[in-house]
């Protein structure tokens, strides 16, 4: 059994699913103002046989827009359909008496998250994108815009919430993720620094869930609990 | 709150699309490895989901599942269950053109028909009454870019039109409809039905409701059986949208259906509505439409008018997307390696100063083993503006000792190593801006006879323009008096200097200090009148042969002669112990970081390596020392300073006012006469009375090779 004082903060592949799991729960059965995480299992080539412990977590669509925002403008569409206009003919019939015709209704930001396991650091690692309602994706500096105001702060200072940008490991497309390289530090200072000595099962249950507590403060994604619980 | 319609037309609320950006990535894919200038359409899947929040619409959505998958593709996506409670699949296809001008072209009204055309043949045949996904229908037409990456493309939500529109009776909230026990039911009915694996993904349905108030879901299939029961019949869909006064889109052709297959004329229906994950009969509503019998609907050959082009922002245009930031090869390694730099300097140099290594220009002379290596380290630690300078061809044994050639570029004869390092560079590193120049250094002591007098000239005159344009410049031959010129013209521009000089088994690098004229940057010279600041200024600190750093030839008593020609064979090519070159070349480039992070420059003083000083600096990058010699034989390495001599035949203050008084006649002379600039700078003195005291270093200067240099 792993002696928690001398626990160096990371997690073996096997542990992480298990601590994900809990996680999982929790946050389903806690936290009603979003929707659960799915647990993927990680795609591999047809002639491998899918390990079964290798999966991540998975959370789609949470809108991180601030309410009443005013319509940003869509730079690259406006010069296009400047382009486009002239060479469309009005032939066509677009609409009919049968379609309603909506005024310009705002455009909502969403984020997919997901917290992936990372071999090197034997850490957790959130990864996230972020998009707009007809899937055009936002670049960061568009979604730093929305994080709540003190994170910019938490981002200069805190050395854990490095944004980078990767190639998502399964997905093979940019996605950006909160750098690893501090993790293991705070996580050991988490539960150190609580007098009592708990045991490693506790600290494994609730590992993610404090993980959690302190990346998803960048996003203003609050769990509404107490780690002591 | 009921909207009482006496008439006015029921007006559906628009389909909206979105698109994942996996769905262009796999597009990308296709389009480069599988079809390349086919167009035929594609078939593609679109999905849906009832809506599941009070103030937005649901999309239909396409992902990178909603194509064929690549074969090509190693990242094999698992594939998609076909169906899910919050996919459900709607068949479509996508016109995908060569041209944007192909794309202009395309008969959207006659495409819209077609596949119109498919869904009135599936209502009229009864497949939309077994598989009623294909009730609705996508059609995308599109244009990818695949060299902007930009992605132009238009969707359409084909809908039969009824003629004349259908008119809406009556349209509330479902729970103001139901009695209280009818919506427990429903709801519960509903859970089920999306429960349930078999059912979750079909969006029309029948709500039949008995007199005791027991709702049942049914398939379209079962609308008979329903009927004859007599109960409270509803024709439900899975409606995403969230409006409360108009219901969505996907009612149109479910109409169309009801009309012509079963020639009803009015229609109570059920836009299902969820919220979490359950039936919200708050959100849901419950309408009545009344549909007049439609001229000839009867018949299969009669097909209604379609609609059902997407609007851009109110707009009948198409719209654009550009996705280079993720999918150009280029920009994603241009933002990779800024990250990285990003990365060091946040965890471990946080007064890194990257826009000073952005925007340096370095001129390398020579680009042979030390060449190619600093212009590597060069490119690691984020240098973008590289011009290397050599005249010579990629030799046959090159390749293994100059890492950035390879066996192609020495076919027929070789290219020339500027140019092909240039081309090596931008495999590296597409966004590197590297400029290669094919030219000789002219060399004091290799005189040159009067037709070559015009070129060499010339060359002076480019290399002069070339140091100054740069902002650093490396000194990488293969000769000393090769260095000589560029010593010089370095000096009279105060130009960051760094020389690598290799022997058989040890290295010299090191900085050159600044030149004989020039000011600090932080004195009281730059505040005070212009008319000092024209002036030559010996300032105080920087007098010549004081305090000033030395450079390569400092510490020569003998000037650059010819060292080439009467040299043996293995002193002619270059032959060091390969390991050598890396690591004078990494010190070499790890030194001039530690200049451009000085406070002081090129004026830096020079600090010797101590081990009592421990892992405390004053600079985050540790020391700036002026020399690092190197032996391999003893795995060691020291740190030396030089002043600057008097005498010196490249920077002293006598040789750089005649190169500032006479310019290019004075650098003939020197390379005409080999005793000129011993005799300028009075080292021909110095040599006859050190010759008086039969000193015998004389031997050891015959002797030397012009790469070895003394520990």
């Amino acid at each position: 059994m792993m002696d928690v004082l001398h626990w160096d903060g990371t997690l073996s592949a096997k542990d992480f699913r298990i601590g994900a799991f809990a996680f999982a729960q929790k946050w389903e059965s806690r936290n009603l103002a979003f929707p659960p995480w799915s647990w993927l299992p990680c795609p591999k080539h047809p002639w491998l046989a899918p390990p079964k412990e290798e999966g991540y977590l998975s959370l789609e669509k949470i809108c991180i827009s601030r309410p009443n925002e005013e319509e940003d403008i869509d730079q690259i569409s406006q010069i296009d359909t400047g382009e486009e206009e002239t060479c469309c003919s009005g032939n066509e019939d677009v609409l009919d008496d049968a379609t309603l015709v909506q005024s310009n209704h705002h455009e909502l930001h969403y984020c997919d998250f997901q917290i992936v396991y990372s071999s090197t650091f034997r850490v957790p690692v959130l990864y996230f994108r972020a998009y707009c309602s007809d899937g055009r994706p936002l670049p960061l500096d568009e979604i730093e815009k929305e994080l709540p105001a003190c994170s910019s702060k938490e981002l200069s200072k805190k050395k854990w919430t490095f944004i980078t940008q990767e190639e998502h490991p399964y997905l093979k497309r940019p996605w950006y993720k909160l750098h690893p390289c501090g993790t293991a530090e705070w996580m050991k200072l988490l539960f150190l620094s609580d007098n009592a000595n708990p045991k490693f099962e506790v600290v494994l249950e609730l590992y993610l869930l404090s993980w959690f507590s302190v990346v998803g403060q960048v996003f203003g994604l609050r769990i509404s609990f107490k780690i002591s619980d | 709150m009921a909207k009482e319609g006496s008439g006015s037309i029921l007006q559906f609320a628009p389909l909206q699309s979105s698109v994942d950006e996996g769905f262009w990535h796999r597009l990308s894919s296709l389009k480069l490895n599988k079809f390349g200038i086919d167009d035929s359409p594609i078939p593609i899947s679109g999905f849906y989901a009832p809506c599941s929040h009070p103030q937005v619409s649901n999309h239909l959505t396409l992902l990178a599942e909603s194509l064929l998958s690549d074969s090509n593709d190693e990242s094999t996506m698992p594939s998609v269950i076909r169906g899910n409670r919050n996919r459900c699949s709607v068949p479509g296809i996508l016109y995908n053109t060569n041209t944007m001008e192909g794309f202009h072209a395309l008969d959207k009204q006659g495409l819209l028909k077609a596949e119109a055309m498919k869904i009135w043949e599936d209502i009229h045949s009864g497949k939309a009454v077994e598989d009623c996904a294909v009730l609705s229908r996508v059609l995308l037409i599109s244009f990818a870019d695949l060299k902007k990456w930009n992605f132009h493309y238009w969707f359409a939500f084909p809908a039969l039109a009824l003629d004349p529109p259908a008119t809406l009776v009556d349209l509330r909230p479902a729970s103001q409809w139901f009695t209280l026990e009818e919506a427990e039911s429903v709801s519960t009915a509903c859970n089920e039905w999306r429960n349930s694996s078999l059912t979750a993904d079909v969006p029309f349905f029948l709500v039949s409701i008995g007199s005791d108030s027991h709702a049942a879901v049914r398939h379209l299939k079962d609308l008979e059986a329903c009927q004859r029961d007599g109960q409270k019949l509803l024709f439900a869909f899975y409606d995403p949208c969230h409006l409360p006064n108009n219901p969505g889109w996907p009612l149109r052709n479910f109409l169309a259906l009801i009309s012509a297959r079963w020639n009803l004329k009015t229609v109570r229906f059920l836009c299902y509505r969820e919220n979490r994950g359950f039936a919200d009969l708050n959100l849901s509503l419950v309408g009545e439409a009344l549909i007049t019998v439609q001229q000839g609907w009867r018949e299969q050959q009669c097909v209604p008018n379609a609609v059902g082009w997407e609007l851009n922002k109110g707009r009948k245009v198409p719209r654009c997307i550009n996705l280079a930031k993720s999918m150009d090869p280029t920009r994603l390694a241009i933002s990779a390696a800024d990250l990285n730099l990003k990365l060091m300097r946040w965890r471990a140099l946080p007064s890194l100063n990257l826009e000073i290594l952005f925007s340096l220009k370095c001129l390398l002379l020579g680009a042979g083993t030390l060449g190619c290596q600093v212009a590597r380290m060069l490119m690691a630690w984020g240098v973008r503006r590289i011009t290397l300078l050599d005249n010579g061809r990629v030799a046959m044994s090159n390749p293994l000792r100059q890492s950035l050639y390879t066996l192609d570029d020495c076919h027929n004869g070789g290219d020339f190593k500027a140019t092909a390092a240039v081309r090596s560079l931008q495999r590296i590193f597409p966004a590197v801006e590297a400029e290669g120049i094919v030219m000789a250094i002219p060399m004091p002591g290799h005189p040159v006879s009067s037709q070559e007098e015009k070129s060499v000239l010339e060359d002076c005159k480019r290399l002069n323009d070339l140091i100054d344009s740069h902002d650093v410049i490396f000194l990488l031959t293969d000769t000393r008096e090769s260095r000589w010129l560029p010593t010089l013209l370095c000096a009279n521009r105060n130009k960051i200097t760094i020389t690598a000089a290799l022997g058989f088994d040890s290295f010299l690098v090191m900085r050159h200090g600044p030149g004989p004229f020039n000011s600090i940057p932080n004195l009281k010279a730059e505040t005070e009148d212009s008319l000092a600041a024209g002036m030559d200024n010996l300032v105080l600190t920087n007098t010549d042969g004081q305090h000033r750093l030395g450079c390569y030839f400092c510490n020569d008593v003998v000037a650059p002669t010819d060292s080439t020609s009467n040299r043996t064979l293995d002193q002619q090519c270059t032959v060091t112990r390969p390991g050598l070159a890396p690591i004078a070349s990494a010190l070499a480039v790890e030194l001039l970081v530690g200049i451009l992070h000085h406070p002081n420059g090129i004026f830096a003083e020079a600090e010797i390596a101590n081990s009592s000083s421990g892992g405390n600096f004053e600079l985050p990058l540790g020391i700036l020392p002026h020399q690092i010699r190197g032996s391999l034989p003893h795995f060691q390495q020291m740190t030396l300073l030089g002043h600057s001599s008097n005498s010196c035949t490249a920077c002293c203050s006598t040789v750089v006012s005649e190169y500032r008084k006479r310019g290019m006649q004075f650098i003939l002379q020197a390379i005409n006469h080999p005793t000129y600039l011993e005799d300028v700078t009075g080292l021909t003195e110095l040599m006859r009375s050190a010759n008086s005291f039969q000193l015998d270093w004389d031997d050891d200067i015959e002797v030397a090779d012009d790469e070895c240099v003394k520990l």
